[in-house]
């Protein structure tokens, strides 16, 4: 169902303000978000990882509620989680494949992310995982999805392509 | 031949449309994303909330260091690209255009309605927006500010003629710095950057 939607005139604009799905983008790239990133983990640390998953999480949480709105077909768990695949990659963000999703636990991979293909571009290789804001994101998709509150679901990378990995691994449970 | 902001703007919707099989945007030399501006604008003024009154300056000053240093790699990446060289190449004929091909990719990349307003060659830009996200953002949110909020644009400014006049790639950076002496979110009818020769150049960071 979800690839049935034309992605292609989501994108669109109104006035200078450039338009997905009907609200208001910026077009970025990955010297700015991962120089955010790196400014936020330096100056505050743990806090600082906070905020950028609290932000992608909070964004993201309002941005496909509005979408299951707009598109109230897909209303099965299987067709709104391929929406949100699409949505990331339709983003540039990367591809992200939700493996096993429950109402309590998943587990999602993904093979490739504009913030990892921009941080090993900047900086090489990480010691830790850094996809703190693909962590948010997957944590507002859930959360939307299932309809619970933000925050309810806490998800941790275990594997990471900022590592070296070989894939991004993320697991998502209710805190 | 005057730079055509609308044919700049039709080429970045169009480019950006384009995904390659890893889900990547790659356009004008650089990965691009697209996301929504309340994530910035929540990044940006969370960070500065969290950073403390007695941090206030230091917040300010590395949300706009981020820009800055994003804005000279990227227009540097993005004024030797292809589709600079196909499409906003053929309209510069001088350093002065070069400028307002960058504030057109600025526009069409949805960061508010930018427009160069003066350019004194090698010493002075101006740019005025009535409408920055970033502005925007604050206002719905917090409502009025006491100070200047618009870090990326104000960072993007400078990196502008640090790419122009600055001299060599990446010897340039921070040749150029920039102030926001008017700004929507502290009242004023529109935000204002301008940018002049730094007192003290700094390298580029990592």
């Amino acid at each position: 169902m979800a690839r049935t939607l034309d992605w292609r005139s989501q994108l669109d604009r109104k006035g200078h303000q450039v338009i997905f799905s009907g609200q208001a983008i910026a077009m970025h790239c990955h010297h700015y978000n991962i120089n955010l990133q790196k400014t936020l983990e330096d100056a505050l640390g743990e806090e600082g990882v906070h905020l950028l998953y609290g932000a992608a999480e909070e964004t993201i949480f309002h941005a496909l509620q509005s979408l299951f709105m707009q598109y109230p077909k897909i209303s099965s768990l299987k067709s709104k989680l391929e929406m949100a695949s699409i949505l990331f990659q339709n983003c540039g963000l990367g591809i992200i494949y939700f493996q096993t999703v429950k109402p309590t636990k998943a587990l999602i991979v993904s093979t490739s992310s504009h913030h990892v293909t921009g941080w090993l571009a900047k900086h090489g290789k990480r010691e830790t995982p850094g996809c703190h804001f693909t962590r948010g994101w997957i944590a507002g998709t859930l959360e939307t999805i299932y309809r619970r509150p933000l925050g309810y679901f806490d998800v941790t990378e275990t594997l990471c392509k900022m590592k070296r990995d070989n894939n991004c691994v993320f697991h998502a449970k209710v805190r | 031949m005057a730079i055509d902001g609308t044919k700049i703007i039709h080429a970045v919707m169009e480019g950006s449309r384009i995904r390659e099989s890893k889900g990547i945007i790659p356009l004008f030399g650089v990965y691009l994303s697209l996301f929504s501006t309340q994530y910035y604008n929540l990044l940006n003024f969370d960070f500065e909330k969290r950073m403390g009154p007695a941090r206030r300056e230091e917040s300010k000053r590395l949300l706009i260091e981020a820009a800055h240093e994003c804005g000279y790699a990227t227009f540097e990446g993005i004024r030797n690209s292809s589709e600079w060289e196909q499409i906003v190449a053929p309209m510069i004929e001088s350093p002065e255009d070069e400028i307002k091909g960058f504030n057109a990719v600025a526009v069409a990349f949805g960061w508010g309605d930018l427009e160069v307003t003066e350019i004194i060659p090698d010493k002075k830009l101006c740019i005025r927006v009535t409408d920055s996200y970033e502005a925007s953002g604050y206002l719905e949110k917090y409502g009025q500010a006491r100070s200047e909020k618009c870090y990326m644009l104000r960072g993007v400014a400078a990196a502008f003629m640090d790419l122009v006049y600055g001299g060599n790639y990446p010897e340039g950076y921070a040749t150029f710095f920039a102030e926001e002496p008017l700004c929507r979110a502290k009242g004023d009818p529109y935000c204002e950057f301008t940018a002049e020769k730094s007192p003290s150049p700094r390298t580029i960071a990592g």
